[in-house]
C-alpha cells in the first residue's frame, strides 16, 4: 500500500503541491489526469524520492520515504518509467536491464540476464538485446525502459507521461504493453495525456489541479456526467482534451 | 661556504627578477600577437604558398617544448648564423614565436566563429575583403576568442619561467639563487609560486574585464 | 650555414634511452595524474562546499604557478622533511600533480555533461552511490573524455622535457649532452623538436582512435 498523506511541495515561491491524499492498494490500476503545472509529475516524483518533501508524509509498504534510511527500501518496492527513457547510454538495452537487478538485489548474472531476454521477448525486442539506446527508435528505447523497471520486480509501477515524447505509431505500441501489465494484476500508478487510454485500463481516477486533489473516483465514474463531469474544472480540462 | 639567511638585498633581487619576469611576459605578448595575427591574416585572405606553411610551422611550435626551443634558438642559432645571441635575446625571439603559433590557432577558429551569412550579406551589398574584416569579423572575433585568450595568456606567463634556464635573471632564477645560497626551499619557491600565482590572477581579472565589456552589445545575459 | 645531422648517428642509442625515459615518466605520471583527477573531479562536483573547495584550491594553485617551480619545490624541498626521491621519481610526482590539476577539468566536464535524468533513473532502482558513480557516472564521464585526455596527455610529454632541468636524463636530459659532445646543438635540437612533434601526433592519433573504440554504436 501506498500512503499519501498532506504532501505538499514548493518550488520557490511556488506551491507545486498543496496538502495531497492518495491510497494507493496492490493490483490498483491508478490514473493521474491533470493541466500541466498541476503537479502531476511532482507527485511520482515524491513518491520515488527524487524530489524532497516539504510538508506530509509518503510511505511504500510501511517505509517512510522521507527518511534516508527507509527511501532505499521504499524505492525497492517500485519501477519508475521515465518521460524521455533515461536508459543509460553507455550500455546495451540487456545491460540496461540487468544492472540493477545484479548489483543491488545480489542476482547472478546468468539468471539476470535470462530474466531480462524474457522481458525483452516479452515486449518484442529479443532480438535488439544487444543495442545500443542511441540505435534505437523512441517507442523501442520506452519498451526497454519498461522491461528495465520490471526487472527489478517492484510491487508498484510509477509511470510518468511515459508516452508524451513519442510519436502516434510509437505510442501505440507503448500503450498494448501497458494495457497487458495491467491486465495481469501490475499495481501501476500512471501520470498521462491518453484520457481514452486511461478511462479503458484504470480502476481509479485522479484529478490534480494545482496542487490540489479535486476528484478521486472509479474510472466509470470519473468520466459520468453526476460524477467527474459535475465538476465545472474537470468538464472544461476534459472538452480541451477531446477537442485536440 | 656559509649558508646566510634572508637580507633585505634579497627583495631586491626578487623584484628586479620580478621585472624582467613581467616585462619579458608583456614584450613577447605584444609581438606574438602582431605575428600571430599576422599569420591569420594570410590564412584569411588565403594566400596561396605562405598560408599553408604558416600553418605547418604553426603546428610545430604548438607540438614541441618551449624548452627545447629555447635551447635550439640559445644554443644552436649561434653556432648556425654564426653569430653571437645574448639569453635574453634568445628568450624574446622563442616566446615571440611560441606564443604567435598559438594566437594563429586562437585568431583563425574566431574568425572561423562569425557565421557565414553574414558574411555573404556583406558582399552581396559590396563591402570589400578588407572592410568586411574590420567592421564584421574582427569585433565578434574578438568576443568570442578572449576565453582562449585568457588561458592562453596565463599558460604563457608560466612559461616565462623556462628562460631561467638559458640564464636569464627572472623571478625563477631569483629563486634559484636565493635557494642555493639560503638553503631554505620551502620559504623561497612558496614565495615564487606565490608571485607567480597573484600574476596569473591579475592577468585573468583584467581579461574578464575586457571580455565583459567586448560582450555589452549581446542580448545574451546568462542564465 | 651548414647542416650535417651525420655526426648524431653514433648517439642515437643515448637519444632512443632518454626517449624511453620520457615514455616511462609520462606513462607513470599518466597514470598518477588519471588517479589523482579523477578523485579531484568527484570531488568537485560533490555536494559538500568544504570538499569541493579543497579540490579547487589544488586544481588553482597547480595551474597557476608554473611547473618548474612547482618542481623546484619538491626537488629542493622534499629532502628537507626527510623524504628522499630520485630525480625521476620526483619528476613522476610533480608531472602526476600538475597531470591531475588538469585531467580533473577535464573529467568534470564530462561528469556536468551526463544527462541528470539518466542519474535518477540510477537512483530509483535502487543502486547506491558507490555503484552509481562506478557503473554510471565514471564509465559515461570517461568516455566523452578520452580526447581531452589526449591532449592533456600531450601536454605532460611536453612538460616532460623540464624534467631535464632536475638532471634527470630523459629525452631533453639525454639531448644536451649529444649538443655539447658535437658541439652541432642546432642539428640535435632541430631533431629533438621533430622527435617531440612525432610523439605528440601519435599521442593525439591514439587518442582518437581510443575515442572511436569506445564510443561505437553510440552515436
Amino acid at each position: 500500500m501506498i500512503h499519501i498523506e498532506g504532501v505538499a511541495k514548493r518550488f520557490g515561491g511556488n506551491t507545486v503541491l498543496d496538502g495531497v491524499d492518495l491510497r494507493i492498494a496492490p493490483g490498483e490500476v491508478v490514473s493521474i489526469l491533470g493541466a500541466s503545472g498541476s503537479g502531476k509529475s511532482t507527485l511520482i516524483r515524491c513518491i520515488n524520492g527524487l524530489e524532497k518533501l516539504d510538508g506530509g508524509t509518503i510511505s511504500v509498504d510501511g517505509h517512510r520515504v522521507d527518511d534516508p534510511k527507509q527511501l532505499q527500501l521504499a524505492r525497492r518496492c517500485c519501477g519508475t518509467v521515465f518521460q524521455l527513457f533515461n536508459l543509460y547510454p553507455h550500455m546495451t538495452a540487456l545491460q540496461n536491464i540487468t544492472l540493477a537487478p545484479i548489483e543491488v538485489l545480489r542476482v547472478p548474472r546468468r539468471q539476470a540476464e535470462d530474466e531480462a531476454r524474457e522481458l525483452l521477448a516479452s515486449v518484442g525486442l529479443l532480438e535488439r538485446a544487444d543495442a545500443y539506446p542511441a540505435q534505437l527508435s523512441g517507442g523501442q528505447r520506452q519498451r526497454v525502459g519498461i522491461c528495465r523497471a520490471l526487472a527489478m520486480k517492484p510491487r508498484y509501477l510509477l509511470l510518468d507521461e511515459v508516452t508524451s515524447a513519442l510519436d502516434p505509431e510509437m505510442t501505440a505500441e507503448v500503450l498494448s504493453i501497458l494495457a497487458k501489465l495491467a491486465a495481469n494484476g501490475t499495481t501501476m500508478l500512471f501520470v498521462t495525456h491518453e484520457i481514452e487510454f486511461a478511462r479503458q485500463i484504470s480502476n481509479r481516477i485522479v484529478f490534480l489541479e494545482r496542487g490540489r486533489l479535486l476528484a478521486d473516483l472509479p474510472a466509470a465514474q470519473f468520466f459520468a456526467e453526476d460524477g467527474g463531469l459535475a465538476q465545472p474544472r474537470i468538464a472544461q480540462f476534459l472538452s480541451k482534451m477531446s477537442k485536440s | 661556504m656559509q649558508y646566510t639567511s634572508f637580507t633585505p638585498h634579497d627583495l631586491v633581487l626578487l623584484l628586479q627578477g620580478l621585472g624582467i619576469s613581467v616585462a619579458l611576459f608583456a614584450a613577447t605578448t605584444a609581438i606574438g600577437l602582431a605575428i600571430g595575427l599576422a599569420w591569420a591574416m594570410l590564412r584569411y585572405y588565403r594566400t596561396p604558398l605562405l598560408s599553408p606553411l604558416a600553418a605547418l610551422l604553426a603546428e610545430l611550435l604548438k607540438n614541441s617544448p618551449v624548452l627545447v626551443q629555447l635551447f635550439l634558438v640559445f644554443f644552436g642559432l649561434p653556432v648556425l648564423l654564426e653569430t653571437e645571441l645574448t639569453p635574453v635575446q634568445a628568450a624574446l625571439i622563442t616566446l615571440s614565436g611560441n606564443t604567435a603559433a598559438f594566437i594563429y590557432v586562437i585568431a583563425v577558429s574566431a574568425i572561423e566563429s562569425v557565421g557565414r551569412d553574414q558574411l555573404e550579406a556583406a558582399r552581396v551589398f559590396g563591402l570589400s575583403r578588407w572592410q568586411i574584416l574590420r567592421r564584421i569579423v574582427a569585433p565578434q572575433a574578438a568576443a568570442f576568442a578572449l576565453g582562449p585568450l585568457t588561458g592562453l595568456l596565463v599558460n604563457q606567463l608560466q612559461v616565462t619561467s623556462l628562460i631561467s634556464v638559458i640564464g636569464v635573471v627572472d623571478l625563477t632564477k631569483a629563486g634559484a639563487i636565493l635557494n642555493l645560497r639560503t638553503l631554505k626551499p620551502f620559504i623561497v619557491w612558496t614565495v615564487i609560486g606565490l608571485l607567480y600565482y597573484l600574476m596569473a590572477r591579475l592577468i585573468a581579472k583584467a581579461c574578464a574585464r575586457v571580455e565583459t565589456r567586448l560582450r555589452a552589445h549581446s542580448e545574451w545575459k546568462g542564465l | 650555414m651548414t647542416f650535417d645531422l651525420a655526426p648524431l648517428a653514433p648517439y642515437i642509442g643515448d637519444l632512443a634511452a632518454g626517449a624511453r625515459l620520457t615514455a616511462l615518466a609520462c606513462a607513470l605520471a599518466l597514470a598518477g595524474g588519471l588517479a589523482l583527477g579523477i578523485v579531484a573531479a568527484l570531488m568537485r562536483t560533490a555536494a559538500l562546499p568544504p570538499v569541493r573547495r579543497a579540490a579547487e584550491v589544488y586544481v588553482d594553485v597547480f595551474r597557476n604557478v608554473p611547473f618548474i617551480v612547482q618542481l623546484f619545490f619538491l626537488f629542493y624541498g622534499l629532502p628537507e622533511i626527510g623524504v628522499r626521491l630520485s630525480a625521476f621519481g620526483t619528476g613522476v610526482l610533480a608531472l602526476s600533480l600538475a597531470g591531475g590539476a588538469f585531467t580533473s577539468d577535464v573529467i568534470r566536464s564530462g561528469i556536468l555533461a551526463i544527462e541528470p535524468g539518466v542519474l535518477e533513473a540510477a537512483q530509483v532502482s535502487g543502486l547506491s552511490r558507490l555503484a552509481i558513480y562506478h557503473r554510471i557516472v565514471l564509465p559515461i564521464a570517461l568516455r566523452s573524455s578520452v580526447r581531452p585526455l589526449g591532449s592533456v596527455f600531450v601536454n605532460l610529454v611536453l612538460t616532460s622535457s623540464i624534467l631535464s632541468a632536475i638532471t634527470l636524463n630523459e629525452l631533453t636530459g639525454s639531448a644536451k649532452i649529444v649538443a655539447s659532445d658535437t658541439f652541432q646543438p642546432f642539428e640535435v635540437y632541430a631533431v629533438l623538436l621533430i622527435i617531440y612533434a612525432v610523439m605528440t601526433w601519435l599521442v593525439s592519433l591514439s587518442s582518437a582512435a581510443l575515442h572511436r573504440r569506445l564510443n561505437r554504436g553510440q552515436g
